[in-house]
């Protein structure tokens, strides 16, 4: 058996017998009988059974290295197990701040040399779309790339060159904007946490979905309203179940899974999440249940508010008064006085107050003009609006207030347009009651304060953009980099929104991009309307595809890059779903298997500069003999994470030895455990006043209502008999990469949820397939199978996002299980809100049976 | 030394993310990994574990596996006494020496917690080798281990301080089709 040259004949023979074998099973299995020959041919076979059969006590074990997770973007601590060269096992970290593990990771052992990895660059030989491709060496790609590049650079500037992404990489994508000189660099925020982002930075003072969390090991009610916890990133999960006191409940157009657990689930109408959580600020407030006391010295409640919706100032009482100190009514001295020196700030003040010039103005608290606006969602009116009846409302909210309940922030939200109204009016509620930083509340993240990898210097009256690793770009060189963006010249407050790029690609609009690097990404599962992406791609004169997996936008690439999976290289970056500091890694577990040769994406966007825009990549500390992928393996790499590594030691004055040992050991280095009650007690939140805003003076400066309000959702209402919401949401088993590899076809649900009444009036029985058409997008129709049960709310049809529906023609050539399904990004429209520039991925369609 | 081993699943605990099943799979029959149809017989993955959701009024999930019945009529219908209880550990297991894969003791499982292997021909059930390997040292078999929802315990029932005599202890549990009269040693809290 050691021997590997038998092992392999063995396997060959192994192969050729098992196939026949399997014939002969299927046979005997259909009949149901079990018959002499087969047994026969199994005794035949009997030695060679027993010797995969090793004993148990020779049973060889994997060795354990402990790394992170790169099955969603997650990055949970596990340990991956080695055997035979080979990942073969994944457990989670124990004692890891964000432990693993999830059906996403338990299938590494898939990914590592999977028949979809993409192994050699590849070059497009058909029409865009065709999927046809051929290997070619790395040389020549990205010389034919880099000739490309320089064409389009001559042509329509730098910033013509646009790169998008999600989390794989994200960290250095500043990096390659200076590398190429375009500000172009877009994630995928706006079908994600965009409006939660938005909502964060404004009532928060923070913008990222996971500098601010609930606290889920010591909360005692968790409200979840458009998050289910089953989404991804398992340590909020094992965090939560830790938690026997923990009581749960999900509102949900459709049942998540943790509610096949002790969560209960409230059944909502899509999109009407504003006015659910309206009204339970509504019963909070009506029935005095909120925490009076943090909302007059920790928020801006008690802030007079005049009647343009501005905050009386200073400025506004007194000649000469500063504009940034905010007025309240102090019931101990009678008087309007500034916010900080109030001894008795009144939430419920409202009066006449004489300004500075001597005229009236009528002013009212924060706090009432909050309680104005929630008395329009009474439970009663509510209940019409949401679907959800008027008792639960109240019951809700009281036991939300009793039990100072903490409601999630949310994270992949992006469902129905309407979303930043919802999480501003979930953050305001936490804030009701008090429950900010608190232990078991919605509480801060302490910040490991690992540095950006490039940051902008001035020295000697100069600019320069500093890479953490020491290098440096002068200003000449980067002045498109530090342009606006494309999406954020139509979109005030956007942290990223792909769609602008399709307009600059389709429309030149407002300029021309031309160039596209899509990395660990994919659009077409990704954004709105997905033919809008197809026909941008098509319209593109270099369209670059950097990944590990065949994935569908690889179809209209015109080159393919093999990137390393997170088995295959290192990386360290701060654990990111914790409260607490903790600097993490992600370790080169194992050599990509033989046949392939990727390389990290950083790798080849270097070289790919080196050869367009060599004085860029030499500025930015790229070195000729990086070319070679070892040296840059052994020297590159280190050479950032020692940079990294010293910053984290000098900032929490520990030695970078012990900080590199944990990290081999463990995976991880906690560097400062969550201190409770910091801000707003302690310091400020990073809000206009330092408070948490009730009522967000950021959004009034934007141009937005600062309270929350409910617009009905970004699409057309069904109201056909044979009309309904599609929503979607994925598993606890979806990520971009799970759902194409072999367990998921067995454990994803591909069918379209559908609840029995409507199911029943429609005579659909579970199994039909049924043909579904947007409403909003004639013409764009798919075929899906489905699924009857009451796990999805009446009116509503309910898809896996980014699990079926796949289109690339290698996998439909593969009659691969991931086509099955529905891709609810064909059928979405785009329609985008104004100023933040978020989307809606949920829509309304038409169905027909087939 | 002698044990007793038992399982408990956690209902209310459990968050669907199929880890277990997933886990299960890759360690205990790597060897069919690659198969586009590894286990017929319940139609999903060369797995111990099998997903059986009721969906008639509050939706429930169970995840089943083998439940190391003290009583088994798995063993009782096996001609050739390949199925066996150890009693050494409690668990019900399979000697592939004797075993002729006359598949009665799939008929027999009142539980459906076997399952041919397409290679082997031969029922298949928990507990995997790679698992007896780590009980071996003393660690968790990979579906407990793997489980971010602590809805897995697993351990000795003969000792007052197990793991999982705490929770049987600490929560209402129930087995499965006890009135079968199998005395299964799998625990269940419902949802
Ligand atoms: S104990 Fe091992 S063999 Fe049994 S179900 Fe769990 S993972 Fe599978
Ligand atoms: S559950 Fe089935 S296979 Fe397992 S011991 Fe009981 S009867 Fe036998
Ligand atoms: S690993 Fe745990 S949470 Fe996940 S499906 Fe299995 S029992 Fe449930």
């Amino acid at each position: 058996m050691g021997d590997i040259i038998l092992k392999n004949e063995q396997e060959k023979i192994k192969l050729t017998r098992r196939d026949f074998l399997k014939t002969a099973a299927f046979t005997a299995l259909a009949l149901s009988i079990p018959s002499g020959g087969l047994k026969l041919l199994e005794s035949l076979t009997e030695s060679e059974a027993l010797s995969e059969q090793a004993p148990t006590s020779a049973q060889p074990l994997p060795a354990y290295i402990a790394t992170s997770c790169g099955m969603c973007g997650g990055s949970c601590g596990i340990k991956v197990g080695i055997l035979n060269n080979k990942p073969v096992a994944a457990v989670p970290i124990e004692g890891h701040p964000q432990p693993g593990l999830c059906g996403r990771a338990a299938m590494l052992p898939w990914l590592y040399d999977n028949a979809l990895r993409l192994k050699k660059p590849m070059k497009r030989v058909g029409n865009r779309g065709e999927g046809s491709f051929q290997e070619i060496p790395w040389d020549q790609a990205l010389n034919e790339i880099a000739s490309k590049l320089k064409e389009i650079v001559s042509k329509y500037g730098y910033k013509s060159i646009a790169i998008t992404y999600h989390d794989c990489w994200s960290s250095y994508i500043p990096l390659f904007t200076y590398l190429f000189g375009t500000p172009n660099g877009i994630p995928h925020v706006s079908t994600c946490h965009l409006a939660g982002s938005a909502a964060r930075s404004q009532v928060l003072g923070i913008a990222g979905p996971n500098l601010v969390d609930p606290d889920y090991e010591n909360a005692s009610y968790l409200l979840l309203i458009g998050r289910s916890l089953s989404t991804g990133i398992m340590g909020q999960v094992q965090r939560a179940r830790s938690n026997s006191k923990l009581r749960i409940v999900v509102v949900d157009p459709r049942m998540p899974e943790i509610s096949f657990g002790n969560a209960e689930w409230i059944p909502i109408i899509p999109g009407t999440d504003p006015a659910f959580v309206l009204s339970l600020i509504n019963v909070i407030i009506e029935e005095g249940l909120y925490d009076a006391n943090f909302l007059k010295k920790y928020t801006n409640a008690p802030f007079l508010i005049k009647q343009d919706g501005k905050p009386l100032t200073e400025a506004d009482v007194k000649q000469g008064g500063s504009s940034t100190t905010y007025m309240v009514y102090d019931s101990s001295s009678s008087s309007i006085v500034p916010y900080t020196s109030a001894s008795q700030p009144d939430l419920n003040y409202q009066g006449n107050v004489t300004l500075a010039d001597g005229s009236t103005a009528s002013v009212k608290t924060a706090f009432l003009l909050l309680k104005d606006r929630a008395s329009q969602y009474s439970p009663s009116n509510a209940s019409k609006i949401t679907g959800v009846d008027e008792d639960t409302i109240r019951r809700i909210a009281r036991e939300f207030a009793l039990y100072r309940g903490v409601a999630d922030d949310t994270w992949y939200a992006a469902k129905n347009g309407n979303e930043y109204d919802a999480v501003k009016g979930i953050l305001i509620l936490n804030a009701l009651v008090g429950n900010i930083d608190a232990m078991g509340g919605l509480v801060f993240q302490e910040s490991a304060g690992i540095p950006s990898i490039i940051t902008l210097v001035t020295s000697g009256g100069k600019t320069y953009a500093k890479t953490i690793y020491g290098a440096s770009m002068p200003q000449e060189m980067f002045a498109d980099s530090t342009q606006k963006r494309v999406d954020q010249l139509k979109y005030k407050l956007t942290l990223g929104t792909f769609d602008a790029v399709l307009d600059a690609i389709l429309k030149d609009d407002p300029y021309p991009i031309r160039a596209l690097f899509v990395i660990g990404t994919t659009p077409i599962l990704r954004d709105m309307n997905a033919s809008k992406v197809i026909e941008a791609y098509k319209k593109l004169d270099l369209v670059v595809f950097i990944n590990v997996l065949y994935q569908d936008d690889a179809d209209y690439a015109d080159y393919i890059l093999p990137d390393t999976t997170f088995l295959e290289r290192d990386e360290i970056f701060a654990t990111k779903w914790t409260p607490h500091a903790v600097v993490q890694m992600t370790r080169k577990v194992i050599e990509p298997p033989e046949d392939s040769d990727p390389r990290e994406a950083v790798w080849a966007m270097f070289e790919i500069a080196r050869r367009a825009f060599p004085e860029r990549a030499y500025a930015l500390g790229w070195k000729d003999e990086y070319a070679d992928y070892s040296k840059f393996e052994s020297q590159f790499v280190p050479s950032v994470i020692d940079a990294i590594l010293n910053s984290v030691s000098s900032k929490w004055n520990v030695s970078k030895d012990r900080i590199k040992q944990e990290l081999e050991t463990n995976g991880f280095y906690l560097l400062k455990r969550k201190s409770y009650y910091s801000r707003p007690y302690k310091s400020p939140v990073g809000t206009p006043s330092g408070r948490v805003e009730i009522y967000p003076l950021a959004a009034l400066a934007s141009g937005l209502d600062p309270l929350p309000s409910y617009s009905p959702p970004a699409y057309t209402l069904p109201s056909a008999p044979n009309e309904f919401y599609l929503v979607n949401s994925k598993s606890p088993t979806t990520s971009l990469t799970a759902t194409i590899l072999e367990p998921s076809k067995f454990l994803e649900d591909r069918k379209v949820w559908m609840n029995p009444k409507d199911a029943s009036r429609l005579g659909i029985s579970d199994g039909d397939a049924i043909e579904i058409e947007s409403i909003d997008l004639p013409g764009a129709k798919v075929i899906a199978e489905v699924r009857v049960t009451n796990r999805v709310r009446e009116g509503v049809l309910y898809t896996r996002a980014q699990a079926g529906g796949r289109r690339a023609k290698k996998l439909v050539a593969m009659r691969h299980f991931s086509t099955n399904g529905v891709n609810p990004e064909f059928l979405a429209k785009v329609s985008l809100h104004p100023i933040i520039g978020y989307g809606a991925t949920n829509c309304s369609v038409r169905i027909r049976k087939l | 030394m002698m044990v007793r081993y038992g399982f408990l699943y956690d209902e209310s605990r459990c968050i669907s993310c199929y880890a277990c099943i997933v886990a299960c799979s890759s360690n205990n029959y790597p060897e069919l990994m690659e198969d586009p149809n590894p286990n017929i017989f319940w139609g999903t993955m060369a797995t111990n574990i099998r997903i059986v959701i009721k969906e008639q009024g509050r939706p429930e999930q169970i995840l089943l596996s083998c439940q190391h019945c003290e009583r088994p009529p798995c063993v009782e219908v096996c001609p050739t006494g390949a199925s066996h209880v150890d009693r050494s550990n409690g668990f019900v297991e399979i000697d592939y020496d004797k075993c002729i894969g006359c598949k009665a003791c799939i008929t027999a499982c009142p539980y459906n917690a076997r399952w041919i292997h397409p290679i082997k021909l031969k029922p298949m059930k928990c507990i995997g080798d790679a698992c007896k390997a780590r009980i071996a040292k003393g660690e968790m078999p990979f579906c407990v281990e793997v489980c971010p929802a602590e809805a897995r315990v697993f351990g000795d029932l003969d000792d007052p301080n197990s793991e999982i005599n705490k929770r049987i202890a600490s929560a209402k549990t129930v087995k499965i089709k006890e009135y079968l009269g199998t005395e299964p040693k799998f625990y269940v809290v419902r949802g």
